[in-house]
């Protein structure tokens, strides 16, 4: 970047390359006292462009016709077209740990309280990029039209049915059909491979551009003026980055063991029976990263109604959270707010339980812990508003910090 | 050091996680299913809920003689030159199912099985609705028309195994094999048109489909799929074969993996080296 002669000089006159580069990398600076949890909002972008390159190919393929569906899947792409099957599993794959990378991403935000002031912008687009992404793995899930496509699509439509007034009409119109067919199997393919995608890269440019203006946040909450982390931090590039590209190769390796090794997880084996409306599978259950969300359906006091409201406000909750912590505490991280840790962790292993406990049937005891824990998972959004009040007459009284 | 960790302690949480969701959910929502095997012990390849077997040596030439008066007014026996008496459509419209040829069923049916089957074959099939008739044949003449096939059956394999024993009601269309009965006849005797098979192995994994063939009222009581009496020989070939089919990538897949692990390995050694070389003179 010293000489100005050439090419890039000639494009510097032009694009300011130069300039672009220092602001975006290596004059770029990022606190010192972070760890490899911040990489993983890199990680989602690596994983999302993995996403794109193995969804162009399978999409080569693909079929979006009921009748077709099924065939052009699990035969043309796995069976008949040179290493398909690589690009199945691996949008498959993606696609499931992508949300482990967004929930890592997003716990790594909550407990170091990086969803503050300054950063709700960077919270709320972020959170918008979650609904996002979850909107196209659920419409993504119909594409095989697989049994358990079919019948997911069909319970989790449904619900919509029990929304006052409109429920029943706007059932009908997101399925394009009385019931979930070929109607639904298209529209859900448009919405998948362009509205979403597109929406999503938007999205992610904004929270890019929102975490550049406000800066990284760090292990200790400290708010750090941009010269202060320049005197102490370190570049974006080429430090950071380096950092970057070992967890990068770490993960892949993990990611591509799941994809050749180990990939049912990410590709049910009922999955493998195609669609039939006459028959109900045994056991109907999302894929695992709506699982909690999906038992706190289930669990919530038992009743179709409450449950519903309980979904909705599970998923949407965490939108919210700026606005819910008002702590004081100069240092936003949660490392140094002990009541704020405790119920962190309640909740994360909540979290953990209701995961599973979505996938088991909702019988005797598996019923009624999913009922104590579908509740448990709001506490922790109830007591953070009380949480931040005892903060609050600490430092009036001049304790905390 | 704090990085690891935080690594042990994210690796715990995921580990937990797919824990409870891989092995513990399908533990529970296939208990039923282990349950079923360990009470009747599948796979049974002696059949032992059909009782004793009378020894069976009988004689060729006699079985030849009774095979013709009992059994060639439905099944056909080409190794021995005997045709179906009527084409597969009339067949089919008529019985409901194509009655299979017979040249060879004795390599893969259990003769066991298949003694027990002549005497009774809604009892051994554990189908109340079996389109074949009890013919009221005794011990002797069982024994004889076994004698008679086990002389002309010669081994079969791979595709031609599964059309001998499942083709007449079951099809792997992606290997361009079609089921012998039509659909709509199918659907009639047996109440719904049995699943294609070609990905089948994927779907239900070979321990369920060993103990399901064995036994299928076992594992999904009151289907109308007959027990085949497949013997355990032609069993474990067949699973080999659908196994093939259903995913004939394995070896091109574990061969790639190892490729790209081991490249992915590398960078790790190396990006490591590179993070290592700039992290030096951070601090
Ligand atoms: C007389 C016809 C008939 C024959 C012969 C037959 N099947 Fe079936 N099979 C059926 C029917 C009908 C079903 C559907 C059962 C149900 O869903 O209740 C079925 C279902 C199955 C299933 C799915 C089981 C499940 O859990 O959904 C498998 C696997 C299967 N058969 C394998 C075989 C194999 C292997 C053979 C040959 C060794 C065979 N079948 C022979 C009629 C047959
Ligand atoms: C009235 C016609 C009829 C007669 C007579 C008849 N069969 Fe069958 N047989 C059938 C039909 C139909 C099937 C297939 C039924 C099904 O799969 O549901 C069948 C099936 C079989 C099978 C396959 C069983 C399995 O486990 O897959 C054997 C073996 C068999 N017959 C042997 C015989 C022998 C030996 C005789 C003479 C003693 C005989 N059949 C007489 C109609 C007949
Ligand atoms: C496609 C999805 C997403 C992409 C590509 C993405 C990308 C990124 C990147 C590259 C960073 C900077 C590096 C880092 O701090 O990790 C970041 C930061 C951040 N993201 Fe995301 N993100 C996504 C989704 C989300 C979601 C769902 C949330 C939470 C609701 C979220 C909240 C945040 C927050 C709070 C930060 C600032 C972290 C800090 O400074 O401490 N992001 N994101």
């Amino acid at each position: 970047m010293e000489k100005k002669g050439g090419f890039m000089g000639w494009l510097d006159k032009r694009l300011a390359v130069d300039s672009l580069w220092k602001v975006m990398m290596s004059e770029y600076y990022l606190p010192k006292n972070i760890n490899f949890l911040w990489s993983f909002g890199v990680l989602t972008m690596l994983v999302f462009v993995i996403l794109v390159i193995s969804g162009i190919f399978v999409l080569m393929y693909y079929k979006p016709d009921s009748h077709m569906a099924f065939d052009s899947v699990n035969k043309t792409i796995m069976m008949d077209v040179a290493y398909g099957w690589v690009f199945r599993h691996t949008h498959a794959v993606a696609a499931s740990i992508m949300f482990l990378v967004l929930f890592v991403h997003m716990g790594r935000g909550i407990y170091y309280g990086s969803y503050k002031a300054p950063r709700e912008v960077v919270w709320v687009t972020g959170f918008i990029l979650f609904v996002l992404m979850a909107a196209t793995a659920f419409t993504g899930y119909l594409l095989p039209w697989g049994q358990m496509s079919y019948w997911a699509a069909q319970t989790i439509t449904t619900l919509f049915s029990k929304i006052p007034f409109i429920g029943p009409d706007l059932v009908i119109w997101i399925r394009g059909n009385y019931i979930v067919e070929d109607a639904t199997l298209t529209r859900f393919f448009a919405l998948h491979v362009t509205l979403l995608p597109a929406l999503i890269l938007v999205f992610t440019a904004v929270h890019l551009y929102a975490v550049r203006i406000v800066g990284s946040n760090n292990e200790d909450g400290i708010p750090m003026t941009k010269e202060e982390k320049k005197e102490k931090g370190i570049p974006f590039w080429p430090v950071f980055m380096s950092k970057e590209y070992f967890v990068m190769s770490v993960f892949l390796l993990f990611f591509f063991f799941l994809v050749f090794f180990n990939y049912n997880f990410a590709m049910d084996p009922i999955n493998f029976q195609p669609a039939d409306y006459l028959q109900t599978p045994p056991h109907i259950y999302p894929e695992w990263y709506f699982l909690a969300f999906y038992e706190v359906l289930r669990g919530f006091f038992f009743s179709e109604a409450l449950g519903l409201i309980a979904f909705v406000l599970s998923m949407f909750i965490p939108l919210f959270l700026p606005w819910l912590d008002t702590s004081p505490y100069p240092y936003v991280s949660g490392k140094h707010r002990p009541m704020f840790k405790v119920i962190w962790w309640i909740f994360v292993a909540d979290f953990v339980a209701l995961t599973i406990l979505g996938k088991l049937p909702p019988t005797g005891l598996f019923a009624w812990i999913g009922f104590v824990t579908s509740i448990i998972y709001f506490i922790f959004f109830i007591a953070l508003p009380i949480i931040a009040a005892i903060e609050k007459k600490k430092v009036a009284t001049g304790g905390g910090r | 050091m704090k990085e690891l960790k935080i690594l042990a302690v994210l690796i715990v949480i995921v580990g937990v996680t797919y824990w409870g969701i891989e092995p513990l959910a399908h533990s529970i929502m296939h208990k039923h299913i282990e349950e079923a095997i360990h009470k009747y012990n599948l796979p049974d390849y002696k059949f032992s809920d059909l009782g004793s077997t009378p020894p069976l040596d009988g004689d060729p030439v006699k079985g030849k003689e009774a095979f013709q008066m009992f059994c060639t007014s439905c099944h056909g026996l080409k190794a021995d030159g005997i045709n179906p008496p009527m084409d597969a459509k009339t067949a089919a419209m008529s019985f409901g199912v194509v009655p299979p040829d017979l040249s060879n069923v004795t390599e893969f049916i259990d003769k066991k099985f298949l003694y027990h089957f002549l005497k009774d074959p809604a009892k051994a099939t554990e189908n109340k609705k079996f389109a074949m008739p009890a013919m009221g044949l005794n011990d002797e003449q069982i024994a004889d028309i076994i004698a008679y096939l086990e002389s002309k059956a010669k081994k079969v394999h791979g595709a031609e195994l599964f059309k001998e024993a499942c083709g007449r009601c079951h099809g792997a269309k992606y290997q361009k094999i079609y089921a012998e009965t039509p659909p709509e006849n199918l659907k009639k005797y047996l109440g719904k048109v049995p699943p294609d098979l070609s990905i089948i192995m994927k779907a239900k994994g070979e321990h369920y489909l060993v103990s399901f063939i064995n036994k299928p009222q076992a594992l999904l009581p009151g289907t109308s799929m007959p027990r085949v009496g497949l013997n355990k020989e032609a069993t474990e070939e067949l699973m080999k074969y659908l196994d093939e089919i259903s995913d004939p990538h394995k070896e091109q897949r574990q061969k790639v993996g190892i490729i790209v692990l081991v490249y992915m390995l590398v960078m790790v050694g190396l990006t490591y080296a590179w993070k290592k070389k700039i992290w030096k003179n951070v601090h």
